[in-house]
């Protein structure tokens, strides 16, 4: 796993600033490893508990995501994290090398009680929870790389804590 | 980061077994999650209260996991309760309407005296 460059050597990139960059490769368990270098790399934002909380959650189920089913697992493919920001947003892109036609994005709400009744696979949460967790998700891709972007707008948010 | 698997105790008190939860609920937590609520239902309990104040990481896969277990209570007509959650993982079995068919508890206080008949 690459470590994120220091804060304090964050770059310009047009209005926004690159705050960390992270090769993840891709095994279980590694998505938690993500989540907590996503965490550090924004702490300088001072986002609400509650909204880091959410984005933790985001990174960790894309990441994951990416890895099964972009990578297939194959720990020497690594997962791509791209942490920025603008005055008004917060950026988390994270690329994979799947092929063929990226995760759709308007994924119907799972069914709780179709699952329950067992006409349903128990799982089918990930995408579902991503979208609920942050203000936009946006999917794109080529034939060779699919790209999760995470966006949680920074106007507005409360001030940091709790 | 090493991923912490998950450790479930199981316990017989008045009006339910409990299974106290500590770790990680994700994928590698299937086997553990299972055997536990086999020794619960092997009690033949009513209640089977799902105790997560010592659980930090819930993922997609951990709330599959959840929701079979949940699926197993309501076969057999056992109620499965939750109590301990942080506030993040509340909002998501909120989200996840999981809340809709298992009542959330603070604590285990209260879930076994509150939880509704």
């Amino acid at each position: 796993m690459t470590a994120p460059k220091p804060s304090g050597k964050t770059e310009q990139n047009g209005a926004r600033r690159i705050l960390a960059e992270l090769s993840v490769p891709s095994e279980p368990g590694n998505e938690r490893w993500a989540m907590e270098e996503v965490a550090e790399a924004v702490r300088e934002l001072g986002l609400p508990d509650a909204t880091l909380d959410r984005l933790k959650t985001a990174v960790a189920e894309a990441t994951m995501n990416s890895m099964e089913h972009g990578n297939q697992y194959r720990a020497d493919v690594p997962v791509l994290i791209e942490v920025s920001a603008s005055n008004a947003d917060l950026f988390v892109r994270i690329t994979d090398e799947g092929s063929g036609a990226p995760p759709a994005p308007d994924t119907e709400t799972p069914d709780i009680e179709a699952k329950l009744e067992g006409m349903q696979t128990p799982r089918g949460w990930g995408l579902f929870l991503i979208k609920n967790m942050v203000d936009e998700m946006n999917v794109s891709g080529d034939e060779n790389h699919h790209t999760i972007e995470l966006v949680v707008h920074l106007d507005g948010q409360p001030e940091g804590g709790k | 980061m090493a991923t912490r698997h998950l450790d479930v105790e199981v316990r017989q008190e008045p009006g339910a077994v409990v299974l106290d939860l500590r770790g990680e609920i994700n994928g590698l937590a299937m086997e553990a999650l299972n055997e536990a609520y086999a020794k619960a239902e092997a009690k033949d309990p009513e209640v089977v209260l799902l105790n997560f104040a010592q659980v930090d990481y819930i993922n997609s896969t951990g709330i599959a996991l959840i929701v079979g277990l949940l699926g197993r209570a309501r076969a057999s007509n056992r109620r499965l309760l939750a109590c301990g959650l942080s506030e993040h993982y509340v909002e998501i079995f909120n989200i996840t309407r999981l809340s809709d068919f298992m009542n959330v508890f603070p604590d285990e206080d209260s879930a076994l005296t509150k939880a509704p008949a």
